[in-house]
């Protein structure tokens, strides 16, 4: 089966928007994970659909090391209430809408792999676009590839293939250096 | 009305409706040479008056086309267009006065001045050639060209069409049109203001007379408010899409995903809640977008198209 990311884009740090399929996005991310982690990467997996308990579960079913992943979790705490962060393991912010919150989770982590192999996976952009208008969105996604590039982190963005605006499209595939279809061929 | 007098001013004679127009009698009138004052009571008018009559009689012997405003007995004002002639009647010179009632005529003339210029409505009447011989206030507000700039010029289109390939293509679409009904409705065009704004005007003309005779009516409604509000309701519409479909199909799939992971019992109960209640926020927040979108289309944006603004009302 052909490799979602290039281990080549990957080592240059590129930043990539993946698109799936609404149905098929879960399995993508998982499909993502095993590679990048396959290539001795560590991710830091932004979900603002899925809790990390779940997610976890279904990685571990993959054969995915759950070491090779770190979670900064948008869903539990609102319905558990009070739940503890477990440093290198999960980091639980409140809602997909606080991006300052989410800002500084991730550079928190990210402070925690000063020497190793990071990249960054956000899932997804879809489910972001309930809680935040596009010119917000986009405007998060331009600040935060920004902060990855000086970081020389590679960052993949899902989202849901179609139905995004023209407009926010356009401005995201401005903001990466790949946009891949999960749903067209690939070679 | 018509007035003989003598070459000092005497009246002679005062017809039917000098009488009808003025209010004063024939023998009231005639051989009182203070009648002028009750025409012209106020000294200053009539010194003006005096001063105007001097002046052309001086040169030519006749008025022609001469109007002044009179006071009638009942203290009423009428315009009065006057006409003159000099004859000599048994070696006597009478001036033969011809008054016409215009005043009928001069309201009417105010009224529709005060239409086209009060008019909230780009109006435009082009002579012969294309001269500009009407620009209303309406015209000079949106354009930025005043009426003294434009009428009796041929040059208006050339500046609020200053990109000589758009005036090519606008004039070529208007020469189309013409050729085949003498007229065209809702043209759309971008002007650019002489403030360097761009404003969108939707045109209507007429042509009235025929031949050398004609003239065009141009009408010009600015139109830039109602597409700046329909390319925001489009973009309302566009962003409300997305934003309630791609979310949907999210919500739908993770739902189909959590009772497929359930039904394989890999899931905790704790775990059923969080996923379910995630999945129930995330469909309350649709919910209220929707909702946010119905308010800011209805209520903020008050330029939307009524029946548009009635459909998203729901």
């Amino acid at each position: 089966m052909p490799s979602i990311v290039n281990s080549d884009d990957l080592a240059q740090k590129q930043l990539f928007l993946v698109l799936s399929e609404p149905a098929k996005i879960r399995e993508r991310n998982i499909e993502l994970i095993r590679e990048i982690s396959a290539l001795g990467y560590r991710t830091i997996v932004i979900t603002t659909n899925f809790p990390y308990s779940i997610l976890s579960k279904l990685y571990a079913e993959s054969g995915i090391d759950p070491k090779s992943v770190m979670f900064i979790d948008t869903v539990t705490r609102h319905s558990m209430g009070s739940v503890v962060n477990v440093p290198g393991v999960v980091h639980y912010i409140h809602s997909p809408s606080n991006l300052t919150d989410m800002g500084i989770a991730v550079t928190e982590a990210l402070k925690g792999y000063p020497d190793k192999k990071v990249c960054i996976l956000y899932d997804s952009i879809s489910t972001m676009l309930i809680y935040l208008s596009s010119p917000n969105i986009s405007k998060f996604i331009h600040f935060v590839t920004n902060k990855l590039r000086l970081m020389e982190i590679s960052g993949i963005f899902l989202a849901v293939e179609k139905g995004l605006d023209p407009m926010l499209l356009t401005q995201l595939t401005t903001f990466v250096d790949k946009v891949i279809d999960m749903e067209l061929p690939r070679p | 009305m018509i007035a003989v007098l003598e070459s000092t001013g005497k009246i002679v004679a005062w017809n039917h409706a000098a009488e009808a127009i003025t209010g004063y009698t024939a023998a009231e009138v005639v051989g009182n040479p203070a009648v002028w004052k009750n025409l012209y009571p106020d000294p200053g008018y009539r010194r003006d008056a005096t001063k105007k009559f001097v002046d052309i009689l001086a040169k030519k012997k006749y008025f022609e086309n001469l109007e002044t405003t009179i006071r009638t007995r009942s203290g009423g004002s009428r315009i009065i267009l006057w006409n003159t002639k000099e004859v000599t009647l048994g070696g006597s010179t009478r001036i033969i006065s011809v008054g016409v009632d215009i005043t009928g005529q001069r309201q009417l003339d105010a009224f529709r001045e005060s239409i086209i210029d009060n008019a909230y409505i780009l109006l435009a009447v082009l002579g012969p050639g294309g001269t500009v011989l009407v620009w209303n206030k309406a015209a000079e507000s949106i354009t930025g060209y005043l009426r003294n700039e434009v009428v009796g010029k041929r040059d208006v289109w050339k500046k609020i069409y200053p990109d000589a390939g758009y005036r090519k293509t606008i004039t070529r679409r208007i020469v189309d049109i013409i050729s085949r009904q003498s007229y065209f409705e809702n043209l759309e065009t971008t002007i650019r203001t002489k403030s360097g704004e761009e404003r969108i005007i939707s045109w209507n003309t007429r042509r009235i007379g025929s031949y050398e005779e004609a003239h065009e009516i141009a009408i010009g409604r600015d139109i830039t408010e109602q597409r700046k509000a329909e390319e925001a309701l489009l973009a309302y519409i566009s962003e409300m899409a997305m934003r309630l479909r791609q979310p949907i199909e999210i919500v739908s799939e993770s739902l189909y995903e959590i009772a497929g992971l359930v039904r394989e019992g890999k899931l905790s109960r704790d775990e059923i809640v969080t996923a379910l209640e995630g999945q129930a926020r995330n469909a309350g927040q649709i919910a209220s977008n929707v909702s946010e979108f119905q308010k800011a289309i209805a209520e903020k944006n008050r330029e939307i198209p009524e029946a548009y603004r009635k459909f998203l009302e729901g």
